[in-house]
């Protein structure tokens, strides 16, 4: 446009129009500075304000899970350390890695929007109407120290029992939440991981079930 | 920010129509430069009155106003958005050096507090509680963990290393003080706490290289201290705190046949 409109006019009378021409140069640069700054602002402030804010549903979710994540990972390792029972020993791997990786990729999201990996508010904030539903300090399905205390020192059939036991409550709880991220959340990658966190923890619910039920009768 | 455009464009555009009445059928077609240079009568026509009238007209004051809002328009979004990143990634080194009375040991330099080796074995610690140095390869389990009995320094530390706040408490502390401490760990991963002999000050809490006593469970500079420090302190990104130690008392004396590695 610019280039445009200053070539005729400098064509046709060069030397009166000389100084309108310059003008329009100077503005035609200052437009383009300006247009620069602009973009460069907007590269700056647009990505930031997708990002999931401190007290976000995103950031209280991936902090709490995060936390939630850990006590299975530790109920994991205590059985796959302790049981005798190779399904046992399969299925803790295979929470302790899974859910050690999800805390990885919760962790690291929190990073990439310049969010703590850990937060002020209480645990379940983010959530609503979860008032109350913290006891001692744990959110819903979690262990308490007596029972993980029990745990690691349980052996044979009552590991192996108390391990099922424990795990379906902590899945149960897990669940609830990651459905209520799914719900709240319209960011692609905690949706994504809170849905497979679903998804899968409720197809474990399903062999812990089988699982408990073999290890009772045997 | 859309405003300026269309704003500045009537008065260049001024221009751009005249030339353009000159040639509306073949021009538009054709593309405007080569419709616009080449008919030289039908252009002549339209520069003609335009010219004059941008040089008579002095100073264009309108684009220069809409030009000098938008750099303010711009200068301001631009330092919001430094303003933000600054502010959203304000490193926890400086949270935790705002809270008042924390010692920062990492900048000390202390090379037996920086020493992160595992060695077997009772350590001698530069500080009470320690807040690094050399340490044993188990750690002191941090899940949240509340041990009412005295733990090894040589696990705690290293439970430290892997992110850990470490809540320590004068042994014989109020009840009251104790349950308000308890309430700060309590279902929080990389947390721990337990009593110690001979605390100078009624509570010290400490991350790897940084330590905050005083005197009052309540204070909320406790809370600072945690939010600042908890995961954020870890030498050891995505250790974990479980799989630790969960026995108090202090370290085990090794076995008589004395491995020394």
């Amino acid at each position: 446009m610019i280039s445009d409109v200053t070539s005729p006019g400098a064509d046709t009378a060069p030397g009166v129009a000389a100084p309108s021409g310059n003008r329009f140069g100077y503005l035609g640069v200052a437009l383009l500075l300006v247009g620069l700054l602009l973009g460069v602002a907007a590269g700056l402030v647009i990505p930031r304000l997708g990002n999931p804010g401190d007290d976000s549903v995103e950031a209280g979710f991936l902090r709490d899970m995060s936390t939630h994540h850990a006590q299975a990972v530790e109920m994991a390792m205590i059985a796959h350390a302790g049981s005798d029972t190779p399904q046992i020993v399969t299925l803790s791997a295979d929470i302790a890695t899974t859910q050690q990786a999800q805390i990885g990729y919760m962790q690291a999201w929190l990073r990439d929007w310049d969010l703590g990996p850990t937060g002020s508010s209480e645990p379940m904030a983010w959530m609503p109407g979860s008032d109350g539903s913290i006891v001692d300090g744990l959110m819903p399905g979690m262990a308490t120290s007596d029972q993980m205390a029990a745990l690691r020192k349980a052996t044979g059939k009552q590991l192996d029992v108390q391990f099922l036991t424990l795990m379906r409550a902590h899945h149960l709880g897990g669940v609830h939440m990651a459905q209520e991220a799914v719900e709240l959340s319209d960011d692609e990658n905690v949706d994504w991981i809170a849905q497979s966190m679903v998804t899968a923890q409720q197809g474990e619910i399903q062999l812990i079930d089988s699982l408990l039920k073999q290890v009772q009768q045997g | 920010m859309s405003t300026p455009g269309p704003e500045r464009v009537p008065s260049t555009v001024k221009v751009g129509k005249t030339t353009g009445q000159g040639k509306p059928p073949a021009g538009k077609s054709g593309g405007n430069r080569p419709g616009g240079n080449r008919p030289a009568g039908k252009g002549g026509k339209g520069r003609k009155p335009v010219t004059p009238v941008k040089v008579a007209g002095g100073r264009n004051w309108g684009p220069i106003m809409v030009a000098g809002v938008v750099v303010l328009i711009a200068v301001g979004i631009i330092g919001y958005g430094v303003f933000a990143s600054v502010q959203g990634s304000r490193p926890w080194e400086e949270q935790v050096a705002d809270v008042k009375g924390v010692v920062n040991y990492r900048a000390q330099k202390n090379a037996q507090i920086d020493d992160r080796t595992h060695k077997e074995g009772a350590q001698t610690y530069v500080t009470n509680p320690p807040v690094g140095g050399a340490h044993s390869q188990t750690w002191q389990n941090c899940m949240g963990d509340i041990y009412s009995e005295p733990i090894a320094n040589e696990y705690a530390v290293h439970s430290l290393e892997h992110g850990a706040v470490w809540v320590t408490y004068k042994q014989g502390l109020a009840a009251d003080q104790v349950a308000a401490l308890q309430k700060k760990v309590e279902g929080q991963d990389f947390m721990l706490m337990s009593p110690i002999a001979n605390l100078d000050k009624n509570v010290s809490v400490q991350a790897w290289g940084y330590q905050l006593k005083v005197d009052d469970a309540n204070d909320e500079r406790i809370d600072a201290f945690i939010k600042a420090t908890r995961v954020k302190a870890s030498m050891e990104p995505g250790a974990a705190c479980s799989s630790g130690n969960t026995t108090t008392g202090p370290l085990p004396a090794a076995p008589a046949g004395g491995a020394t590695q």
